[in-house]
C-alpha cells in the first residue's frame, strides 16, 4: 500500500458460499486490506461469517446477481471515499497475494483498470478442457465486440481506481456483468492493463462456475440490453 | 368491408402503441409501427397485397395480413420482456439503495458511543427497572 493510493477495498460478491468465505475475507484481511463482502441475498450464514471473519457486510434482500452485487460493493466502497477498488471471487479460486500486483499496476500513471489474466503466464492450476474452449470462445466474442486486446475475459480479479469505478455502472445482474465491464472500459477510453493471475481451480470452485450452457444466456442478457435505454 | 374497418382500428391501435413504445424501446417501436403501416396498406390496397403474397409465395393477400399480424404479436412479446428487464433494473436499485442503508445504518449503530439520555433539571432521574422491582 505504498504510492498513491491509500485507501483500497476489496469487493466480494457471494451467495451462498458460507464453506469458503471465513478464508477468503480472513485472506484479504490478513493481507492488510478492507473489505465489504455483498451477500447476494444467500440462503446460508454466508453474510455472518464473513461479518465474523472481518468484512463490512451489505446484504441485499433479494438475490440479484454478481453483476448486481459487484456494482453494490463497488457503490459503497466509493461512498467511503475508496482510491481504489478490487473485485475478488469469494469461491476461494484466487490468491490474496495478487492483490499488491493489480494495484501496482492501476499506481502507474495514466492506468485505471488491471484485468487479472489466467492466460498471461500459464500459472493457473487444474483449469479443466471444457472451460478453457468456454473462456477461449468468450474471448474470440470480446476481442470482436469491444476491440480490447485482452486475453481473458471471464476473470473476476480485477483492479480499478476510483476514476475507473466511477466510469462504469454495471446492469448487467448475472454473468454478462463480465462482458458488459470489458465494453464500458473501451467506450469510456480509460487505458488498462494485464496482470497474470493465478487461479486455483478446486472441486467446488469449479461446482459454482459458469457452465457451457450459461454461454448462451450471456449472449442472450448481451444483446437484450442493447435493445433498449 | 366490416373486417377491414376491424382490422384497421386494431392495426391504429397498434401504431399508437409503438409510439409509446418507441421512447424506451426504440427498434420495437421502429419495427410495429413499420409492420402496422404496412399492414393499413394492404387492408385497404388488397390487390398489392395479393400481388406481394404471390411474389413471396404466400398464396392469398389475406394470408399475408395474418402473418403480419404474427410478426406484430411477436414483437408486442418481445417489449413486454425488455419491460420485464427493465423492471428488474429499477429493482436492482431499489434493492442496492435499501442494501447500502442498512449497512449504513448497522456500521452507525456498531459505532457509536451509547450515551444515556440527558436528564432535564427539574425531574427525578428515572429508577432503573431492576431498582423498581427490589421495590416491589
Amino acid at each position: 500500500m505504498t504510492g498513491r493510493i491509500r485507501n483500497p477495498w476489496v469487493v466480494v460478491a457471494a451467495y451462498n458460499e458460507a464453506p469458503v468465505v471465513r478464508a477468503v475475507v480472513s485472506g484479504i484481511r490478513r493481507a492488510g486490506y478492507a473489505v465489504v463482502v455483498v451477500d447476494d441475498g444467500s440462503g446460508d450464514r454466508t453474510g455472518d461469517i464473513a461479518q465474523l471473519a472481518g468484512a463490512v457486510v451489505i446484504r441485499h434482500p433479494i438475490n440479484l446477481g454478481q453483476g448486481a452485487a459487484l456494482q453494490t460493493g463497488i457503490d459503497y466502497a466509493l461512498a467511503q471515499r475508496a482510491d481504489a477498488l478490487v473485485t475478488f471471487d469469494a469461491d476461494g479460486q484466487h490468491c490474496p497475494a495478487a492483490i499488491a500486483a493489480l494495484l501496482a499496476a492501476i499506481e502507474q500513471p495514466g492506468i485505471d483498470f488491471a484485468l487479472g489474466s489466467r492466460f498471461l503466464t500459464g500459472a493457473t492450476a487444474n483449469l479443466p478442457m471444457s472451460r478453457r474452449i468456454l473462456l477461449s470462445a468468450a474471448l474470440w466474442f470480446t476481442r470482436a465486440s469491444t476491440g480490447l486486446p485482452v486475453t481473458d475475459t471471464h476473470n473476476g480479479l480485477r483492479a480499478m481506481t476510483a476514476r475507473g469505478a466511477r466510469a462504469i455502472s454495471l446492469r448487467q445482474n448475472r454473468m454478462a456483468h463480465a462482458s458488459e465491464l470489458l465494453h464500458q472500459i473501451a467506450q469510456s477510453r480509460l487505458r488498462f492493463v494485464e496482470v497474470p493471475v493465478n487461479i486455483e481451480y478446486s472441486a467446488y470452485s469449479l461446482g459454482k462456475g459458469q457452465r457451457i450452457s450459461d454461454a448462451l444466456t450471456i449472449l442472450i442478457d448481451l444483446f437484450a440490453r442493447r435493445l433498449y435505454r | 368491408m366490416i373486417a377491414q374497418l376491424l382490422l384497421t382500428a386494431l392495426l391504429t391501435l397498434v401504431l399508437v402503441y409503438a409510439w409509446s413504445a418507441h421512447r424506451t424501446v426504440p427498434i420495437i417501436g421502429l419495427l410495429a409501427s413499420g409492420a402496422a403501416l404496412a399492414g393499413l396498406y394492404f387492408v385497404w390496397v388488397q390487390e398489392h397485397a395479393t400481388a406481394l403474397a404471390a411474389l413471396v409465395g404466400i398464396g392469398r393477400g389475406s394470408d399475408l395480413v395474418v402473418y403480419i399480424w404474427v410478426v406484430i404479436s411477436l414483437l408486442i412479446v418481445l417489449n413486454l420482456h425488455l419491460k420485464l428487464r427493465l423492471q428488474l433494473d429499477m429493482i436492482t436499485r431499489l434493492a442496492r439503495a435499501v442494501a447500502i442503508d442498512r449497512a449504513n445504518e448497522s456500521r452507525r449503530e456498531a459505532g457509536a458511543p451509547r450515551r444515556r439520555r440527558p436528564v432535564p433539571l427539574n425531574r427525578k432521574a428515572e429508577a432503573l427497572p431492576t431498582e423498581l422491582q427490589a421495590k416491589k
